[in-house]
């Protein structure tokens, strides 16, 4: 019984840990960063639609957390016209990899 | 004498015109302790479940509590927070954690 639990617990274990972590890589994103950087790489931008507010900053944010709202953006449990249509053709390594390139610290390595 | 009069009046009038809570950060860090508590004391939060808010646009942040309150943007942590608060406590957060040093505008 303790040695199904066991199993089960490690299988679990197993799951999380390869949905979870997607190695992100900065380099990568560079050459797709034009559908990015239209509106959250320019000082002051506003949204245009549906509302009016500047787009947040996402320099020196979680990585996870970026692509927890990518993905939510994606699955349209969070809504905005212009993510959502983004966030729609993006694959799990593409997240990613845009995530690695925010998430690093103002002024380390670009 | 005369100008520095209109100069006072057309202050009070700048004054008024702007609502009693008008994005008051010294306000907001009085009343963040609960965020603090995921979001960090200053908004840094200190692991990836939360987002950091520091640094932040105000009326972003505004923006973010706003659609939480009216059901525009889910989340049951976040929806149960903003219940109690009043448009005037959301804005005074969000000048105090935008106030912080954190986030940056990244190209």
């Amino acid at each position: 019984m303790q040695g199904r639990h066991l199993l089960i617990g490690m299988a679990l274990a197993i799951a999380s840990a390869s949905a979870a972590a997607l190695e992100g890589d900065s380099e990568a994103a560079r050459d797709k960063l034009s559908m990015c950087i239209g509106c959250h790489g320019i000082p002051g931008y506003r949204t245009a639609f549906p509302e009016v507010y500047p787009v947040p900053k996402l320099g020196g944010q979680h990585a996870q957390y970026i692509v927890r709202a990518l993905q939510a953006y994606r699955d349209e449990t969070r809504r905005h016209p212009s993510m959502q249509a983004i966030a729609r053709d993006l694959t799990d390594q593409e997240m990613a990899d845009f995530a690695a390139y925010y998430s690093r610290p103002q002024g380390g390595a670009r | 004498m005369m100008r520095r009069a209109y100069l006072f009046g057309a202050m009070a009038m700048v004054v008024a015109a702007f609502p009693a809570h008008a994005w008051d950060a010294a306000r907001g860090k009085e009343i963040s302790a609960v965020c603090s508590a995921c979001h960090g004391v200053d908004g840094n939060s200190p692991t990836p479940d939360f987002p950091i808010i520091a640094g932040q646009h105000a009326e972003y942040l505004y923006r973010s509590l706003l659609d939480y309150k009216l059901g525009n943007r889910g989340d049951p942590i976040m929806q149960g927070q903003v219940a109690e608060l009043s448009r005037a406590d959301m804005r005074d957060l969000a000048a105090y954690f935008a106030s912080q040093d954190g986030l940056h505008l990244k190209r």
